[in-house]
């Protein structure tokens, strides 16, 4: 029987598991609940994933439920979440609710098995294709299920909850496995014991965008951490300037103008760790790219460019998905290196974007979406030199940063850290300092990335996110001609 | 994605009575605004015609800075200093870039400002601010 994961944002899960607590406090305790309305991730038009785009919680007389007695969702409560569906385009509705004498496993009721084929004809019969998710909440376990039609039902496997953490939840009626010893989290053979990250990563996909110096030891690290799969993005090809960097690319790669992510699939499967790499070779610009990210269970930013980190931002925010930014910067004047640093950024829902936090500048947003023309012209006119400036990049600057991004990865999966993630964690090797910023710089409450979010939650359901292959080709024309310029230039200050 | 932030805004400056249409050359977006009023003399018309190019990610919260002039012009019979940069051919006009920006402090604000507030922006360049730096 076919499965699907249900993906919810950890705050409304949070709530959703207080709303439901009292019917938990004893035997005689009824039964609660509430409606949430559903996004959806696709590949190849397969479903492959519901979103929790928006629970809509339940307002006084929505719910009717008495001591040892179904709950009732009522028609009014029922028919303010369908048109909601309706009118935001969304595929369908999700029911929660609890069985309160289900106290370890949980199970759908013969009074559910009948009544959820007849709400789906109702809704189905005002607005065709509607689907009907329903999840029974015991007090340790929940059980999920997907109604396409009265007669067709698919089975859910995981609950997937994001926020401060990834958490992986069972939706087969048992409680969640307990979790291994946080010492395993650093032991590879833990993989195979079937709870923990390293289990996780085991199951998971990854996407990696940018194949360059940090992208490389990115994929370097996850594969040795035992990830499964790791899709790889990058529209570049390796150039000798590319050798100090570029795990596992070779002065023969760059004569031949071999696909960075190529060469590094290469190299990862040649280790013989059991992870596949799919290589991408395009533009995460490019809409047909992005939509490739729906095969990926978290995002991992190794990019140096504004433009691909705010669409990677979105795309997180829209399709629910935990998004790792990571990077690295040599900073100088005439006087010499005045700053050496990297940065992991975390992106998920409840927290700042990469706007807010300070880190994707409107200014340089805006240079480098112009095409490579107007762009020209802008830099003719002067103010614009410190946006074309190359900064250099080595290997033991991009390492620190790879390796604060999966270990962050490493904390999201079976927490560990002792404070909570930073919005920024920033290195400054030049005086030895690692600081944890804890505020959003440029935080905006009505920010329609990360606060406001229209479509968050909505996957492929939202807008549109990349552009059109002709419109990507004609920013990334700039890089090209970039690429062919002198390597290193020092930042000036 | 496709600018419909900008598309929007221009037709609803459109709608109450800007003239102001979307232009593009190849897949690059403008914002050509007709008859933006300037004092003649100096200026040698009392109506210009501008062009705004909009970044390909405006909606995703990008600001907007300088614009072009349409061919010919002239300012105090020669011209303006600050008409400075490279010309572009569209829509069978030529235009050149005007190096008009944002003072320090008073930048464009993601948000607030708009393609409406940059043509106010853009408009001071023919007023009495733009006349005053033609000639220094």
């Amino acid at each position: 029987m076919a499965e699907f994961s249900l993906r919810i944002p950890a705050a409304d899960w949070t709530r959703l598991r207080t709303h439901c607590a009292p019917s938990f406090r004893g035997r005689r305790d009824r039964e609660t609940g509430a409606i949430g309305l559903l996004g959806k991730r696709t590949i190849a038009g397969n479903l492959r994933e519901l979103i929790v785009a928006q629970m809509l919680w339940p307002g006084p007389g929505d719910v009717l439920a008495a001591p040892h007695s179904a709950l009732t969702f009522t028609s009014r409560y029922l028919r303010r979440a369908h048109i909601a569906v309706r009118k935001a385009g969304l595929p369908g509705l999700v029911t929660f609710h609890t069985h309160p004498l289900a106290k370890s496993e949980v199970d759908f009721s013969w009074y559910d098995d009948e009544q959820d084929p007849l709400l789906l004809n109702n809704l189905q019969e005002l607005w065709p294709g509607t689907l009907l998710s329903s999840v029974v909440l015991g007090e340790a376990s929940q059980k999920g299920r997907l109604w396409r039609s009265p007669t067709q039902r698919l089975m859910a496997s995981n609950l997937i909850t994001i926020g401060e953490s990834v958490r992986y939840l069972p939706l087969d009626g048992r409680p969640p496995k307990p979790a291994p010893d946080a010492a395993e989290i650093f032991d590879r053979a833990s993989a195979l014991t079937g709870s923990g990250a390293l289990a996780l990563l085991s199951r998971s996909t990854i996407a990696v965008v940018g194949a360059s110096g940090t992208g490389s030891l990115v994929c370097e690290l996850l594969a040795r951490a035992g990830c499964k799969r790791i899709l790889l993005i990058d529209h570049d090809f390796v150039k000798l300037v590319n050798l100090n960097r570029i795990l596992y690319a070779t002065s023969d790669d760059a004569v031949h103008h071999r696909p960075k992510a190529e060469v590094l699939k290469r190299g990862i499967e040649a280790l013989g760790l059991g992870c596949e790499v799919v290589p991408i070779v395009g533009s995460i610009l490019e809409n047909a790219v992005l939509e490739r990210l729906n095969e990926a269970d978290l995002l991992f930013g190794c990019v140096d460019k504004d433009y691909p980190r705010m669409l990677l931002c979105k795309y997180a925010y829209q399709h629910t998905v935990p998004y790792i930014d990571v990077g690295a910067e040599i900073g100088g004047d005439k006087e010499g290196i005045v700053s050496a640093d990297t940065r992991t950024n975390y992106v998920a829902p409840g927290r700042w974007c990469l706007r807010c936090t300070g880190l994707v500048s409107p200014r340089r947003l805006a240079f480098e979406s112009l095409t490579a023309p107007e762009r020209r012209r802008k830099i003719a006119l002067g103010y614009s030199d410190d946006l074309m400036i190359r900064q250099p990049a080595v290997m033991d600057l991009n390492m620190r940063a790879a390796s604060a991004g999966v270990m962050l990865l490493r904390h999201l999966l079976q927490p560990f850290l002792r404070t909570p993630v930073p919005v920024t964690l920033a290195e400054n090797l030049v005086t030895y300092n690692l600081k944890p910023v804890a505020s959003a710089r440029n935080r905006n409450e009505a920010c329609d990335i990360c606060q406001v979010n229209p479509h968050a939650g909505f996957g492929d359901c939202g807008e549109t996110i990349g552009l059109a292959p002709e419109v990507a080709s004609a920013l990334l024309a700039v890089d090209e001609e970039k690429s062919s310029g002198a390597c290193f230039e020092l930042q000036k200050r | 994605m496709q600018i419909t932030t900008a598309k929007a805004e221009i037709e609803h400056l459109a709608a109450s009575g800007t003239d102001v249409a979307l232009a593009t050359d190849g897949v690059q977006p403008y914002a050509r605004v007709r008859g933006i009023e300037a004092p003649s003399p100096p200026w040698d018309r009392t109506k210009y015609d501008i062009l705004i190019a909009i970044p390909i990610a405006y909606d995703l919260g990008t600001g907007l800075d300088g614009f072009y002039v349409a061919l010919p012009y002239s300012f105090d019979s020669g011209e303006h200093n600050r008409v400075n940069g490279q010309v572009v051919t569209l829509d069978n006009h030529q235009w050149k870039a005007v190096s008009w920006h944002y003072p320090d402090g008073k930048e464009f604000r993601i948000g607030t400002d708009n393609i409406e507030s940059h043509i106010i922006h853009c408009r001071g360049f023919f007023l009495a601010r733009g006349a005053v730096n033609g000639r220094v």
